[in-house]
């Protein structure tokens, strides 16, 4: 579904990401972990485009997506993503929100886009937020529409920037949870975090990004019982 | 004592209604209105656009040159006086001796006004974080459309008090409009003053119109920035 093929990303003189090929399948959960400043965040943004890649090939569906004239626009709402700072428009309502991009993109009329989004927060257990602002809301309630918002799209995969990062540590649950449902649902995932304990239970595959190169995967039973890189091990030495 | 005030009201009288002079004023007001709402209207446009233009051609190859058009245009208006520009565009564009002393005022403030709007609006939207832009990008939106739906109403609200205050000015400078010979406010107050004798009467007399549509102003604005500050409940 996701193919990277030496995929490459320069910030001037500095090379943040130095050749990764990947292959996603369908229905994989993929975790990425690694130290702060190793990449991999900036792993994840190149698969949406939001940052430009500098070198390699990202396939998407079979379409090269770093071609300059495929239609990203187009792309991107197959690909939801959520962000570390949720990233909610504070000049909207949760509801409002959750329907923009259905209306304005998609062409579904308003009265379908409100069910739909009704739909999705009873799911969350949010519908008598309906009507209210983002900044009337905690942190993991945002977070949790910010998910919602993007599935609206009724996106093939699902990004994860460090979603649960941002939060206070008794929100991380509720929108771990909210993952795990959607993992269990068979979405395919990409998901940058810290949380171990969700990688354990939750991926197909982890990757271990360092220095721009993706210095070890595995499924993450073996990945955690018994990581062979020596980064990984000092790694995970300083987060278990 | 009775003589004492009606000495010190009677010039103030004589400056509303003798020969029914506040018909003048209506008028005067009228015009002072009519030229700040064409402005207000042209400068919003001119000055959104300008700073949309000047924010994305940053970020697209081949529309720099536009960006730098937006940019000279901003530095002119901003660098000389409205009262030159006023004069310029009067004499050069609408000599014709059917030309409107009145639209050529809307008109001139309200690209004078744009450059202003512009730089408040650019203000704006580079207040907002880059993460509001990346959200609509990531959900399919392309530039303009996330300028549009998310970038902007948010700008605006932000910029709304900054706005307020370029309003009122452009409301007491449409006042140099007297000087291409618009009846507005001010050049009533001085046609009323060259008929009784005595010009400082019908002055204060504008002078106080000024302050109440300003202070109407001021309240509309407010009303506004409440209405549009809805998200911001806590």
């Amino acid at each position: 579904m996701i193919e990277t093929k030496n995929l490459q990303k320069a910030f001037g003189d500095h090379l943040v990401l130095a050749g990764i090929d990947q292959h996603i399948d369908k229905g994989e959960k993929v975790v990425v972990i690694g130290p702060s400043g190793s990449g991999k965040s900036t792993f994840l943004r190149c698969l949406n485009r939001l940052e430009e890649p500098t070198g390699g090939e990202i396939w998407f569906e079979g379409t090269n997506i770093t071609d300059p004239s495929c239609n990203i626009n187009k792309l991107r709402q197959k690909m939801g993503m959520v962000f570390q700072q949720f990233n909610l428009f504070p000049h909207l309502s949760v509801k409002e929100n959750i329907t923009l991009a259905p209306r304005k993109l998609m062409g579904i009329g308003d009265k379908e886009a409100d069910e739909r989004a009704m739909e999705l927060l009873k799911r969350i257990g949010l519908e008598e937020k309906a009507d209210a602002y983002p900044r009337q809301l905690s942190g993991g309630q945002q977070q949790r529409i910010a998910i919602i918002r993007a599935l609206a799209m009724n996106p093939d995969v699902m990004l994860f920037d460090e979603p649960t990062s941002a939060l206070d540590p008794e929100m991380v649950g509720e929108v771990l949870e909210l993952m795990k449902e959607l993992a269990h649902d068979g979405m395919t995932m990409v998901v940058v975090t810290h949380e171990m304990g969700f990688a354990r239970e939750v991926a197909n595959r982890v990757l271990f990004i360092d220095e721009g190169i993706v210095q070890e995967e595995n499924e993450p039973k073996e990945f955690f019982a018994n990581p062979k890189n020596p980064r990984l091990k000092d790694f995970l030495s300083k987060v278990l | 004592m009775k003589d004492f005030l009606w000495g010190l009201i009677e010039p103030f009288y004589n400056a509303v209604f003798m020969n029914q002079g506040y018909l003048a004023y209506a008028e005067g007001i009228k015009n002072t209105l009519l030229i700040s709402l064409m402005a207000v209207a042209i400068g919003i446009i001119i000055g959104v656009l300008v700073a949309v233009v000047r924010v994305i051609s940053s970020k697209i190859r081949g529309l720099h040159w536009l960006g730098k058009l937006c940019g000279i245009y901003v530095t002119v208006i901003r660098g000389t006086p409205v009262m030159v520009q006023l004069l310029i565009i009067y004499n050069m564009i609408f000599t014709s001796r059917d030309s409107n002393p009145l639209l050529c005022a809307g008109i001139c403030f309200g690209i004078n006004s744009g450059a202003y709007v512009a730089e408040i609006i650019r203000g704006g939207i580079e207040s907002i974080d880059k993460g509001q832009t990346e959200a609509g990008r990531s959900l399919g939106f392309n530039d303009l459309q996330t300028m549009r739906y998310i970038i902007l109403p948010q700008a605006f609200r932000n910029a709304l008090p900054a706005l307020g205050n370029e309003f009122i000015v452009l409301v007491k400078e449409s006042s140099v409009a007297s000087v291409i010979a618009v009846s507005d406010l001010t050049k009533m107050a001085q046609y009323i003053g060259s008929r009784t004798w005595d010009i400082v009467p019908p002055l204060v007399v504008a002078a106080l119109c000024y302050l109440v549509i300003v202070m109407i102003l001021t309240k509309l604005l407010s009303l506004l920035e409440r209405r549009m500050s809805r998200g911001d409940r806590n």
